[in-house]
């Protein structure tokens, strides 16, 4: 596969995942390179965000829900019952399909992460919100009231706020979850943009049910279905020549 | 002869009178006694209330101890239940989610909830009461605050389970660690929801008068000492209402007055705040 | 970009996390311990009854402090009476508060309307208590029961029941108080339930033709029924523990009459009125057996509340 010419990331091998006695993702082998956009596209229901679920060990929260096999992150296996969860959600960051500002000032959403694993001082942290809110392209919409309840944003503000809260605890993967299907196509095309400067420094994976989306800004796309890989490539020769009729079938819309 | 469907509207119409009719019955009684409660307090409301101790019998008074009395131990009880309430309401909403523990706290919390309060104050009398030797003001405030932790437990739940998963999601996917995930968003997306909670616990308990019968007893002098027995409001009127002396009832009323828009104020004000900040999601 | 991990940090926040869970089961474990603490408390407190009076405590209409001899017959009817009065006064008042809140009320009335009868429960019981001695009581002894003994006393088999001194004060009178009380707990939960039914079950019933009356009573009750009913038993739970509303105004005497017009007595308000002035370890303890066997009546029927309810939201999420 193409993969092979950049670095590796995440590698997942032979992950099985369960809800209860459900079978959601079925013997899922994927490597996701690093520096790139991954996109996971498939119909509702095919396991996409389940997949990216299991990446940060989101699953853990929710009893009954169990992953077996590996997701070699750096060479270790996160599927491990000794891996510390909080470490390892603090180096994969994930922004949802809706905005989730914390109850608490723009600022504060910002610095809740960043004051978790890292002591800074004052000056530092203003310098560190400052920086994740510029990257996010939210600063200059911000700027003057950044001491006010995050909730007042608007939902593409919240989105992008959502983004910069990930970005300012530095991690080193970003996991988005449908970012955009809550927002107007306005707030949308910032938010893409935006994904496309953070490829520059991050691994970002996304799953989105908008294949032109995932054409605009993905390196790298995974076709899903039922719990199944189907296909996995680069995002140009999926959309137009897929080596899978099941791939190319959901593409062309004779499907889902 | 009526036709089928001239029957039915006409008992239709006739129960959703009745209907109508009970609205009124229960808003009458409502009115009544605020009415009465308004009407036999006017007299007796004085600056006195507010300045001067309860009197013995046959001369003018105040019913200082007794408020004196009441906030004490209505505070103390607060103090004391809210934050185990809120500790215990946590766990359900929070960890609930796996093991025997929460199913059957919440079970034991909704009897606990409805349980007589005379019990409560019986159950304090045996542990305490018996214990110390003598009735005190520290007895009647855990009698309370055994009241106030089911109120707060069952709020605090309910509204961290208002709180959408997302919310929660979002704080674990930065790194952050389970208590903090609670104490610094769930909490306080909450707030609102559990601040209306202590005022509904804080009202209730106001004017209870049950539970301090055995464990504050009562007090005809001014204490602030939380060892001795206690005046509180309640017990007030219902020792000057049992009682046969005219100037006594006078001030019952007028306690009554006291405590009836203290609760009715709280339990609007508890509302108000709820319905301001309601979490937003 | 540098990251520093401090493996002290990472141990330090798995501590925090542990106890933090840790003191939250630990306050969830005290109140779950608390009701049997409770129960243990009194047993042991009425252990002198129990050994004296032993089972006979329950049927025995005695009550004699200065012989010492006990029996808790008399509070456990008059109990049970008032509250069932309660019901039988308080059921069909809800039934119609619920039904007019939830089907008839214009919406910008719902919420005034609503907060008002909550505000019913919001009122304390020492406050109907002295309400219902100095101002339901005379008036209800002037004007109600000389029109009870006249036509509800001469009634045949329930005639008895009605007849007595116009006194004000007794188990009717009591019962009534209750019912104005409970009102507002069984209206509470009725009309929760009655929210939760689906529109779509309503509108389907609506769209055949059926009138309001004929939708509650066909659709919303049958969709409901066990959470009307655990309503009905929490307020019943409320009934038969409330203690100075019923102390004020029952009368507090230790006899057994057929009428509901005399003074009777009730188990909290015994223990309201006599406790604190019982002497005697006997005297004492039969009081406090008194205390546990109304907790666990209560337990008894508060629990069937709750099972009603709980099935009821079970039935409503196989439903949704």
């Amino acid at each position: 596969m193409e993969s092979s010419m950049n670095q590796t990331k995440l590698s997942i091998r032979d992950l099985n995942f369960y809800y209860g006695k459900f079978h959601a993702l079925k013997n899922i082998c994927l490597d996701i390179p690093e520096k790139k956009v991954t996109a996971f596209i498939g119909p509702s229901g095919c396991g996409k965000s389940t997949l990216l679920r299991v990446l940060n060990r989101m699953y853990d929260l929710y009893p009954k829900q169990t992953a077996q096999g590996q997701v070699l992150f750096d060479g270790n296996n996160i599927l491990d019952r000794a891996q510390d969860l909080y470490q390892l959600r603090a180096k994969i960051g994930m922004v949802f399909q809706k905005p989730t500002p914390f109850p608490m000032s723009i600022y504060d959403n910002i610095a809740f992460g960043v004051k978790l694993y890292e002591r800074l001082s004052r000056r530092k942290m203003d310098e560190r919100v400052e920086w994740a809110l510029k990257k996010s392209a939210l600063w200059d919409e911000v700027k003057d009231k950044i001491h006010q309840s995050g909730q007042s944003l608007s939902g593409g503000q919240q989105q992008r706020l959502c983004i910069a809260r990930g970005v300012a605890v530095r991690p080193e993967v970003l996991l988005l979850d449908e970012p955009c299907s809550a927002l107007d196509p306005i707030s949308t095309l910032k938010v893409e943009e935006l994904i496309n400067e953070l490829k520059t420094e991050y691994t970002i994976i996304m799953v989105t049910h908008n294949m032109q989306q995932a054409a605009r800004v993905s390196n790298y796309t995974a076709y899903m279905y039922l719990g199944e890989l189907i296909e996995f490539d680069e995002t140009n020769k999926i959309f137009t020549t897929p080596s899978k009729q099941a791939t190319e079938d959901y593409i062309t819309g004779k499907f889902g | 002869m009526l036709s089928l469907y001239q029957r039915r509207r006409i008992i239709n119409a006739l129960w959703l009178g009745i209907s109508f009719l009970m609205m009124t019955f229960g808003l009458f009684w409502l009115i009544w006694i605020l009415a009465t409660l308004a009407f036999h307090s006017f007299d007796s409301l004085s600056l006195d209330l507010f300045t001067k101790m309860t009197p013995p019998p046959g001369s003018q008074g105040g019913l200082l101890n007794a408020i004196v009395g009441s906030l004490l131990m209505t505070s103390a009880g607060t103090l004391i239940g809210t934050p185990i309430g809120i500790f215990a309401g946590i766990y359900l909403a929070e960890y609930g989610q796996r093991g025997w523990l929460a199913p059957a706290t919440r079970f034991m919390n909704d009897v606990l909830l409805s349980a007589p309060s005379i019990v409560i104050g019986l159950f304090v009398y045996m542990v305490v009461v018996l214990r110390m030797g003598h009735f005190s003001g520290w007895a009647g405030a855990l009698a309370l605050a055994l009241l106030v932790i089911p109120v707060q437990v069952r709020t605090t739940e309910n509204m961290l389970r208002l709180v959408p998963n997302t919310l929660r999601e979002a704080a674990a996917a930065l790194g952050a660690p389970r208590w903090k995930i609670i104490t610094s968003v769930t909490l306080r997306a909450s707030r609102a929801g559990i601040i209306t909670g202590m005022l509904l616990a804080v009202a209730r308990i106001s004017g209870e008068t049950a539970p301090l019968l055995f464990t504050a007893l009562n007090n005809q002098w001014m204490s602030t000492n939380m060892n001795e027995p206690m005046a509180n409001l309640p017990n007030m009127i219902f020792q000057f209402s049992m009682s046969p002396y005219q100037d006594w009832h006078t001030l019952a009323w007028a306690g009554a007055l006291l405590i009836t828009f203290s609760v009715l104020a709280i339990n609007i004000l508890a509302r108000v705040v709820f319905r301001d900040k309601n979490p937003s999601y | 970009m540098s990251r520093k991990y401090s493996e002290i940090h990472v141990k330090r926040q798995a501590i925090q996390d542990i106890s933090f869970h840790g003191v939250t089961a630990l306050f969830a474990f005290l109140v779950f311990a608390l009701l049997f603490g409770i129960v243990l408390s009194l047993f042991q407190g009425s252990l002198p009854a129990i050994k004296t009076f032993g089972w006979h405590f329950l049927w025995s209409s005695d009550w004699d402090p200065v012989q010492e001899k006990f029996g808790a017959l008399v509070p456990i009817i008059g109990t049970l009476v008032t509250s069932t009065i309660a019901l039988l006064i308080g059921i069909p008042v809800s039934f119609g508060i619920a039904i007019f809140l939830t089907e008839l009320s214009p919406r910008w009335l719902k919420r005034p309307l609503g907060t008002a009868i909550e505000l019913l429960a919001g009122i304390p019981s020492i406050i109907y208590g002295i309400w219902g001695l100095f101002i339901f009581a005379p008036l209800f002894a002037d004007h109600v029961e000389p029109w009870i003994n006249d036509h509800l006393g001469v009634l045949p088999i329930l005639g008895p029941l009605f007849q007595g001194p116009p006194m004000g004060i007794g188990i009717l009178t009591a019962g009534i108080i209750l019912a104005i009380m409970v009102i507002p707990f069984i209206t509470a939960v009725m009309r929760d339930v009655f929210d939760v039914v689906p529109p779509m079950l309503k509108e389907s019933a609506y769209g055949l033709g059926a009138t309001t009356w004929e939708v509650v009573w066909n659709i919303v009750l049958p969709f409901t029924k066990n959470g009307v009913v655990g309503g009905i038993m929490l307020g019943l739970g409320r009934a038969l523990g409330e203690t100075m509303a019923v102390t004020f105004v029952i009368g507090n005497a230790h006899d057994l009459s057929a009428s509901l017009l005399m003074p009777g007595n009730s188990i909290s308000s015994a223990l309201a009125n006599e406790f604190n002035e019982a002497v005697g370890e006997l005297y004492t303890a039969s009081l406090i057996e008194l205390c546990l066997i109304l907790f666990l009546i209560t337990i008894i029927v508060l629990s069937l509340a709750k099972l009603l309810l709980l099935r009821m939201q079970r039935a409503e999420g196989r439903s949704s």
